[in-house]
């Protein structure tokens, strides 16, 4: 044994290894994106013949990794919630299809939300596909129960799912690690199996085998329900059922105020599936309430109280001080302390971010009128400045083009439409519709923000990148080909650093989108600056602001937002924040009194 | 006790708050902290909680810290919503830091005074951690405290 203070996801990729899995896929997404990286660590430690890389999206991801659990190697597959529902028909069929070697999906919720769309419950997921989930209460439990999970999935021939949350995922603890032994033999196998014919039902099943393999999922999630033991602690009246890190919230109040006697905790470590006749003993109490996050997930199986008659807020993260406001609501203590939290500075993007320049640039030919449409990525940022008008999931940018384009022009209006999305999001849901877009020649302007790396979720690789972890080489893949070959005929290539190209590019865009039925594209190119590498080549040029210039009009502020320049409020006149820039020089091409200059 | 560490992306809040754990873990059986990260890379406000020596969460509750170690100072109100006693460096000390040496080792200088003026930790545990060049940077820190006395920022409000 030896004591590390790991992350949450630290915890589970050192669980999911320790449990035998070698086959291990994901796509990035806040709060998930560190267990990958965690394992290929320990698979350049251990020199371990294992598979752990990313895909080009969820649903990819999930194929992939649960392909290798039927070829008999135990996998994973790693996403935050909203990714889920990318990977959501695989991950119902899979359910039914079960699995050959152990199988887990990790989900990693976001309740807050802090930087998702939506704050929906992967638990509530699991239990739409009939999947049991694993919900840990603290960053020592990642690490067991992923191993758990692997158990569990193996015993039932189930894939399994394991919940975390960004309090999980990013919480730290000092855990027991289990000393490594490394095993290294991978056997598949598929057609080799013993039982082969009768694995082929499953796994190419026709819809009346279906309805088999339906009643024998029924039976295993009956089998693990009677087996799901709840964990009794205290000694009250009063019984709060609650699973992940909503539990430790609530024994800790409960020691702090001192109300052992007043409230039973009962934990449960899979929180779905619950038989009710093994929580027939909840009866005796006066009360029973679960507190969970997000969606009454106990609540609806063992029909108690919670977010159902407002005990429980139905939305937002359930923090310490709202376990503690549920405590005062119950009567149990009083005269509790509410605050006033000043709103945080919203967030943007970074000093130097080449996306802010391509966005400007694009804003300075296609004005305020044109709708932007946007998508998952840093370049969500772009409303503080204006240029995103929509943002709903992944790809969405390039199908809300197709859809604005489509409704002004059936009501015979012109409109300008511009999508803009990223590399990576257009590798993982931006290439459909454009192919739609194509085929039914809808005009809009689409600009694929490149900057080789998913920036938002910290910089993890693309389909750019050369080389894997390992430093193995891999085939990289070319937007502009990709984007050529569905027969878009206006595709240019610019580095949004070049503001004079950027600007005539843009207006050939736009004559282009006037003449031709069809949509256009550009690939705005420049490394993001937060990588090193990035940072490295990008531009050294030194900027000051001329006061006298200086008519603090605020354009450099409002419509450019580089944090790096500032507006001081008595002088009335723009400044540089000399920690903050580094020095891209490209505001010189925003002031229009000419009152950036170079030093 | 419960600790919570301010400050935004790029100054190095997440390695302070690592060293802190790493000296606080010779101390205490159980630390445990949690990260918000903004959505923004630079500049974003980076948020620690962190409880050494108790509970099975590592957040902490509004109003219940014992020390907010803030390094960013327009968090201020932000900061006291989560207790009175606030850590914040002085100018000079800032100052201090800049001037003594790189800019990458300015965050383990600070290190360094705080160690030292709030003796939560001994100087030599936290300085074992460090590598080398830390270490350096870490220990002019506690120096800069020893000589100049009657050089308090703790703040209580
Ligand atoms: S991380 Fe990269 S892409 Fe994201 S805002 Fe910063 S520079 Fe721009
Ligand atoms: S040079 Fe201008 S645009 Fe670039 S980081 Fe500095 S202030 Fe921002």
């Amino acid at each position: 044994m030896s004591k590390f203070y790991f992350s949450g996801n630290e915890a589970i990729a050192h669980g999911l290894i320790h449990g035998g899995v070698r086959f291990i896929t994901g796509y990035p997404g806040t709060p998930s994106s560190e267990i990958i990286p965690a394992v290929q660590s320990l698979i350049k430690q251990f020199s371990l013949k294992a598979f752990a890389d990313w895909s080009i999206n969820e649903k990819v991801a999930y194929e992939i990794a649960y392909g290798a659990c039927l070829a008999n190697i135990k996998s994973a597959v790693t996403m935050k919630q909203v990714g889920l529902n990318v990977a959501m028909d695989p991950f119902m069929n899979s359910a039914y299809v079960g699995t050959v070697a152990g199988f887990v999906v990790i989900s990693v919720d976001d309740p807050g939300p802090h930087s998702s769309q939506t704050e929906q419950d992967s638990r509530f997921m699991a239990m739409a596909a009939k999947i049991p989930v694993l919900d840990p209460s603290t960053v020592e439990e990642a690490y067991e129960f992923a191993q758990k999970a692997i158990e569990l999935s193996e015993k039932f021939s189930i894939p399994v799912m394991l919940r975390s949350t960004t309090r999980i995922s990013h919480g730290r603890a000092i855990v027991d690690i289990k000393d490594f032994e490394s095993s290294n033999t991978i056997q598949p196998h598929f057609k080799s199996s013993k039982d082969w014919s009768k694995q082929l039902s499953r796994f190419a099943a026709t819809p009346k085998q279906r309805l088999e393999l339906h009643r024998l999922l029924n039976e295993k999630i009956e089998k693990i329900a009677a087996q799901n033991k709840p964990k009794l602690f205290f000694n009250g009246e009063i019984l709060v059922l609650s699973s992940g890190a909503v539990f430790a919230y609530i024994y800790e109040l409960i020691e702090e105020y001192g109300l052992q006697d007043k409230i039973t905790l009962c934990k449960l470590d899979i929180p779905y599936p619950l038989s009710k006749e093994k929580f027939n003993f909840i009866e005796k109490f006066n009360r029973i309430i679960s507190v969970e996050e997000t969606y009454p997930v106990i609540e609806l199986q063992l029909d108690t109280e919670g977010r159902r008659n407002g005990l429980v807020p139905k939305q937002g993260e359930i923090t310490p001080e709202v376990c503690e406001e549920i405590l005062e609501k119950l009567g149990l203590i009083k005269n509790r302390k509410t605050l006033q939290i000043p709103p945080l500075k919203r967030p943007s993007l970074c000093p130097g971010c080449a996306h802010r320049a391509a966005l400007f640039s694009v804003k300075k030919i296609f004005g305020k009128k044109a709708i932007y449409a946007g998508d998952i990525g840093c370049y969500t940022l772009a409303l503080n400045f204006e240029a995103t008008d929509t943002v709903l999931n992944m790809g969405a940018s390039v199908s809300f083009g197709f859809a604005f384009s489509k409704a002004f022009e059936l009501g015979n209006k012109k409109q300008d439409v511009i999508s803009i999305i990223g590399d990576s999001t257009f590798f993982h849901s931006g290439i459909p519709p454009l192919i739609d877009a194509v085929h039914y020649r809808v005009p809009f302007l689409l600009l694929i923000l490149d900057n080789q790396t998913v920036a938002m979720t910290g910089n993890q690789k693309t389909l750019s990148t050369p080389h894997d972890f390992l430093g193995q080489p891999l085939k990289t893949v070319s937007i502009e080909d990709i984007v050529k070959s569905l027969g878009v005929n206006f595709i240019k290539v610019v580095d949004p650093y070049d503001f004079q190209n950027s600007l005539n590019t843009l207006k050939e865009a736009k004559e282009f989108l006037k003449k031709n039925n069809e949509p256009a594209v550009i690939v705005f190119r420049h490394l993001c600056i937060n990588t090193k590498q990035g940072l490295q080549n990008n531009p050294k040029i030194p900027v000051k602001i001329e006061k006298e210039l200086c008519k603090g009009c605020m354009i450099c502020i409002k419509e450019f937002e580089c944090p790096a320049i500032v507006f001081d409020d008595e002088e009335k006149k723009a400044n540089i924040d000399k920690t903050l820039c580094i020095s891209c020089g490209f505001c010189i091409n925003v002031c229009p009194t000419k009152a950036i200059t170079l030093i | 006790m419960k600790l919570v560490i301010l400050g935004k992306g790029g100054q190095g809040v997440i390695f302070f708050s690592r060293i802190i754990a790493q000296a606080a873990s010779k101390k205490a059986v159980s630390v445990r902290s949690t990260e918000i990260k903004g959505m923004a890379k630079k500049g974003g406000t980076v948020e620690i909680q962190m409880k050494i020596g108790e509970g099975l969460s590592g957040l902490v509750r509004r109003g219940t810290a014992d020390m907010v170690i803030l390094l960013s100072e327009d968090l201020i109100d932000y900061a006291k919503t989560f207790g009175s006693n606030i850590f914040m460096f002085t100018k000079e000390e800032i100052e201090k830091a800049l001037s003594s040496v790189p800019m990458r080792y300015v965050n383990t200088f600070l290190l360094g005074i705080f160690v030292k003026k709030t003796k939560i930790f001994d100087c030599d545990d936290v300085s074992k951690i460090l590598d080398e060049e830390n270490k350096k940077s870490f220990l002019m820190g506690c120096n800069y405290v020893q000589f100049s006395p009657g050089n308090s920022s703790e703040r209580g409000n």
